[in-house]
């Protein structure tokens, strides 16, 4: 076997991480719908617990040296079985720490951003089952149960995204994400079928060990269908418009969504069967190449966005595009190291966004900076720091992560990999910086500042204190590197740590900077034009602006094949074929009926006649029999 | 027996085809009830045929109910188209029932 059971104190604690939050919704829905206060007292103890158990099982299993496995009996069927349990290694723990953790800060935030709002009870309930759902997707041992909760952290996102279903566009982007991730989802169901009925097994652990029967081919169909429900998940290329339409939600739900829990779960499933992917060559050159053209897609998207939520959600896409690209090109730390860092920053550079949002009541990010939204000087000064650590600028996390990356990706087999990270890394620097110099430097403000900054006093202490936590978390992230890779690579995953050529450590670092100059010499400079480089070319910048027509696309393919191809056709079908069919039959039918009550309607020698031939023919039956 | 019994046999099933024939078609009630008589005469040589073929004087015996009940149908039968012909003024049966048709002299054959 390739693990040990779990002892059971660890056991303990796992069941409990996922259990408190399950319990928590269950009682907000159940019982505390008016009771408004009562709803965020229990959800935050609830995901407090979870990141208490999951802290404590970090700590105890720091130094792991195999997976540790516990299941129990589901259901079994003819020739085979499936369990349920909990599967204990470093990328477990790991992620279980940064959900829980992020979703407590989260909470703890939406305790002062929410106050006031009708659904506030709802809200909770919701963010407590997004957290059940999601520390239950990171402790599956196997894909069964795995997707079971994959679904379900789907459908809670369906439920916060569209969580102001009043508004339309809302509910739209609500719909949006739900059908693009079920997309995927359909090809990841395909693809551990696949798993299930020619591999023979489910479980993690013995899929990454090769103890399965399948083919070479068919490992690398499986995988890339999985791969689908990666893509889907994480919204990458060609299933990435649905996050920057995610903004509808509230903005907290937002920062929850894009670091620990939706997106990140895309990216989990890859490091889980990591192993797995890497039996075929085929599977991890598609995943470079996605996680590359998602990359540079919603970077160029990123450029010309004016909505400043807009800008971290593409921002979001294309560093999911470097996790996938790390792991594409055998980087698992590495890519598992940005998918931690890059929790807290996004994290932070949300819950930012949604503070100026909040003061301002725009998200557009010019009126933000003429409306003086540098005044509220915390929340920027953290804003600038998540998007130093976005742009990967030593000491923050993100420095220490793109560097691993990059570092992949100088190992990989074709160079155009590492120049498009490189070229990737010189826009994050651009657009990120582009919104900083905005809000930071506008050209002239309005004489007095950001409107009244709503919710009481103790409230907004709780909000900037989540602040400070996630900067300083970002701050001093970066130098953990060495023991969470010794953490994650502990157990035999065979990811050596790559260490690229010392030009690679120089050169993403000078194109950072050189990104966050160009930025400013268009935006931050005192008599700039305050127009991109992207925004001079008008085609270019349309074309970015449109997301390069993607939408478009989608709503050719839907409008045409979808509405004119197959939905027209099945009315065709209805109408021509079917209610033809029900008619003659109906009609006929009908017609005999009349026929039978004509005998019946006629005059009296009719009648005698068709007695005559009764009689006539029962008579010859008669003889016959 | 001198006539053999299949012609018996025949004479009845042709005397009832022909009787069912003009109760089938004619449009007069007279003719109709005429039509029915001859099926009824029918049944009577095809039970007298039976009985002298099989010895049996039963057949014999139901000819002479059959000529009895054929004269109290005819006499009612009679008397109803009579009652029928003073209230509507015509014989024909499809008149009758229907209301619907003038009366041709040529149909009333």
């Amino acid at each position: 076997m390739f693990s040990k059971p779990v002892p059971a104190d660890s056991l303990y604690l796992a069941w409990a991480a996922a259990v408190f939050p399950l319990a928590a919704f269950g009682i907000i829905m159940i019982f505390l719908r008016r009771l408004p206060k009562a709803a965020a007292g229990v959800s935050l103890s609830a995901i407090a617990v979870s990141l208490v158990c999951a802290v404590c099982l970090l700590a105890r299993h720091w130094h792991l040296e195999m997976p540790l496995e516990s299941t129990v009996q589901w259901m079994a069927s003819s020739d085979f079985e499936i369990p349920v349990g909990v599967l204990i290694d470093g990328l477990s723990l790991l992620m279980l720490v940064i959900v829980s953790g992020i979703a407590f800060l989260v909470q703890l935030y939406s305790i002062g951003y929410m106050a006031g709002d009708p659904g506030y009870a709802r809200y909770f309930g919701f963010m407590s089952l997004f957290a059940w759902a999601m520390t239950s997707l990171v402790l599956a041992p196997n894909i069964l149960q795995l997707f079971i909760f994959w679904e379900l952290v789907g459908l809670s996102s369906y439920l916060l995204i569209g969580f102001w279903y009043e508004k339309l566009s809302a509910s739209q982007a609500g719909k949006k994400a739900f059908v693009m991730t079920r997309a995927g989802d359909t090809l990841f169901f395909c693809g551990w079928l696949i798993l299930l009925v020619w591999g023979g097994t489910v479980s993690i652990l013995d899929l990454n060990h090769s103890a399965h029967s399948l083919s070479q081919a068919m490992v690398t169909a499986s995988a890339l269908l999985v791969f689908g429900g990666i893509a889907g998940k994480s919204a990458q290329f060609p299933l990435m418009t649905w996050l920057p339409d995610a903004m509808e939600g509230p903005a907290p739900v937002s920062a929850l969504l894009h670091s620990a829990t939706m997106v990140a779960a895309g990216v989990f499933l890859l490091g889980r069967l990591f192993p797995f992917f890497s039996q075929s060559d085929a599977a991890m050159t598609v995943c470079l190449f996605i996680g590359f053209v998602s990359m540079l897609l919603s970077a160029t998207m990123a450029m010309v966005s004016r909505d400043i939520k807009q800008v971290w959600a593409y921002s979001t896409v294309s560093q999911l595009g470097f996790m996938i690209m790390a792991l594409g090109a055998g980087g698992y730390a590495a890519g598992i190291f940005h998918l931690t860092t890059h929790a807290g920053f996004k994290a932070l550079l949300f819950l930012c966004a949604g503070m100026l949002i909040h003061a301002c009541e725009t998200n557009d990010m010019f009126e933000i900076g003429q409306a003086g939204g540098r005044r509220m000087k915390l929340t920027v000064l953290c804003m600038t720091i998540g998007a130093l650590a976005l742009s990967g600028i030593w000491p923050f996390s993100g420095f220490f992560s793109k560097e691993e990356i990059m570092a992949a990706l100088a190992a990989a087999n074709s160079p155009v990999w590492y120049i498009g990270g490189l070229a990737g890394v010189f826009l994050t620097a651009y657009y990120s910086f582009r919104l900083i110099f905005v809000i930071l430097l506008p050209g002239s403000t309005k004489a007095h500042g950001p409107g009244s900054q709503s919710g009481p006093e103790h409230a907004r202490a709780v909000m900037h204190a989540v602040l400070v936590i996630l900067a300083v978390i970002t701050l001093v992230m970066g130098f953990f590197a060495e023991s969470l890779q010794n953490l994650l690579t502990g157990q035999g995953v065979n990811a050596p740590g790559v260490h690229g050529p010392f030009p690679a450590k120089v050169v993403s670092p000078v194109l950072a900077i050189a990104g966050i100059v160009v930025a400013w010499l268009e935006f931050g400079r005192k008599d700039s034009a305050r127009i991109g480089f992207a925004g001079r070319i008008s085609p270019v910048a349309r074309l970015f602006g449109q997301r390069w027509y993607l939408d478009h696309a989608y709503g050719w393919l839907v409008g045409r094949i979808l509405d004119r191809g197959i939905a027209e056709g099945c009315q065709q079908n209805e109408n021509r074929v079917i209610e033809k069919i029900l008619h003659t039959v109906a009609g006929s039918v009908t017609a005999c009926g009349r026929a039978a009550a004509g005998w019946h309607r006629a005059m009296i020698q009719s009648k005698l006649m068709v007695v005559f031939a009764v009689v006539f023919g029962l008579t010859l039956i008669l003889l016959a029999a | 027996m001198i006539v053999p019994y299949t012609h018996v046999m025949l004479l009845g099933g042709v005397l009832f085809l022909l009787g069912m024939i003009c109760t089938l078609t004619r449009r007069n009630l007279i003719m109709i009830i005429l039509g029915l008589e001859i099926m009824l005469n029918a049944a009577a040589i095809t039970f007298v045929g039976a009985g002298l073929h099989l010895q049996q004087i039963e057949g014999q015996a139901i000819a002479l109910f059959i000529l009895a009940v054929a004269a109290a149908e005819v006499s009612v039968g009679l008397a109803l188209v009579v009652c029928i012909y003073r209230q509507t003024g015509t014989v024909d049966p499809q008149c009758i029932e229907g209301n619907k048709c003038q009366l041709k002299p040529d149909q009333t054959g």
